[in-house]
């Protein structure tokens, strides 16, 4: 199926919003206005849903003309576009959506055509799969990880750096024991906060002499 | 894309779905996490509701999304140096498209076309594809190394840490914002 890639599925959304010319603030500009002030990072909703990867929102205003020979057309509604890359099947996610973001998607779909609010699961579940486009191409270059799998080889990719910078010159016997003690840790490592792996990033490590002149 | 088109890009991206070495560049390139293609019939825009007017469209439509690092002067620059002739078997078939080199053309296409993201996020926002890849190999290493560890006397181990770290010194680069070049 076009829309998975290994464990991943590419989930593809075109919502029509509701078009109101007494609508005192249009329902784009609503939800652009509503997106907008939508906190990131850590904090962001769509990291409770945290098999989410990684997704975006778009207000699709209108097709583009190109210039000619094409010929100019317009949509007759404008879109709200959600792309989103998340680990497992479609139906749990949504309804993970509907159960943990509820207010987001009900601020942000309120605006739509047709959108029945979540507190039916199953309508919004229906609602959603017919709005959902098939992908035609999906492509995903770590495509057998879980997003949880990759927080925490990143950490522990962290860890290993900072552990080889420090320990460097200790006699085998005091390393082997540092070692012990360093994998016992790491293995129990706790589950990152998605949208918060370390914000400031790791530095590489900064040999202060050749391993291989300690350990060769 | 005028709509008998639209058949022609569905064979190559059935190809392209199916031939895996013919991925193998865009695989090589290492920077993109995710990235579709979304044809959209022009018949196939979702109605909702009876009051929501159907659309009166001519064409199809090629969405294309992408996550990727870096700049997006890097990701064109880099993406049409090393995928042109694929860029070029997709796109040609839309409207106006200029070909993925010269390069200074294509950016100007894509600027015309392509739609602002309003809301963005990542899991996992200061990692590249590649130190996703790294992190992955470097676990998958300690595991092995560290199940073994405890078997050793301390000389062995000594020899065998030497290996690992050997085995892992690439993948220990660091994370962080990426150096803006362009």
């Amino acid at each position: 199926m076009a829309n998975v890639s290994g464990t991943v599925y590419g989930l593809t959304i075109l919502s029509p919003i509701v078009d109101d010319p007494n609508a005192q603030i249009s329902h784009d500009c609503a939800i652009r206005q509503y997106l907008a002030n939508l906190p990131n990072g850590h904090t962001s909703p769509f990291a409770q849903v945290s098999s989410t990867h990684m997704c975006r929102l778009v207000v699709m205003d209108d097709v583009i003309y190109v210039g000619t020979p094409a010929r100019e057309e317009h949509l007759s509604s404008r879109y709200l576009v959600f792309e989103s890359n998340f680990d497992g099947d479609l139906e749990p996610y949504l309804m993970r959506m509907a159960t943990e973001i509820p207010d987001v998607m009900d601020s942000v779909w309120g605006h739509c055509v047709g959108y029945p609010g979540v507190r039916d699961v199953n309508a919004f579940v229906a609602y959603m799969k017919k709005c959902q486009l098939n992908t035609t191409f999906y492509f995903a270059d770590v495509n057998n990880h879980t997003v949880q799998s990759t927080l925490r080889a990143l950490k522990v990719q962290a860890s290993v750096a900072d552990f080889i910078a420090k320990h460097q010159g200790q006699s085998p016997s005091e390393l082997q024991a540092a070692f012990r003690a360093f994998y016992e840790r790491v293995r129990n490592i706790p589950d990152e906060e998605p949208g918060h792996h370390d914000p400031q990033g790791h530095q590489s490590i900064k040999l202060n002499r050749s391993i291989a002149a300690q350990h060769g | 894309m005028k709509p008998w088109k639209t058949p022609i890009l569905r064979v190559f991206f059935f190809a392209l779905g199916h031939i895996k070495p013919l991925q193998a560049r865009l695989v090589g390139l290492s920077f993109i996490h995710f990235a579709r293609w979304v044809i959209v019939k022009r018949h196939a825009f979702p109605r909702l509701a009876e009051t929501q007017p159907p659309e009166n469209i001519s064409c199809d439509y090629l969405l294309f999304f992408s996550n990727f690092n870096g700049t997006w002067n890097q990701y064109i620059d880099a993406f049409a140096d090393v995928l042109a002739d694929g860029l070029n078997l997709v796109w040609r078939w839309s409207e106006k498209f200029p070909l993925s080199r010269p390069v200074t053309a294509f950016k100007r296409y894509i600027s015309l076309v392509q739609f602002d993201t309003d809301y963005y996020y990542t899991a996992y926002p200061r990692a590249t594809t590649n130190d996703v890849k790294a992190a992955h190999r470097v676990c998958a290493a300690l595991e092995g190394f560290g199940r073994q560890c405890n078997q050793m006397s301390p000389a062995e181990f000594s020899a065998a840490y030497l290996q690992f770290l050997m085995s892992v010194q690439k993948d220990l680069g660091s994370t962080g914002v990426g150096p803006v070049g362009t």
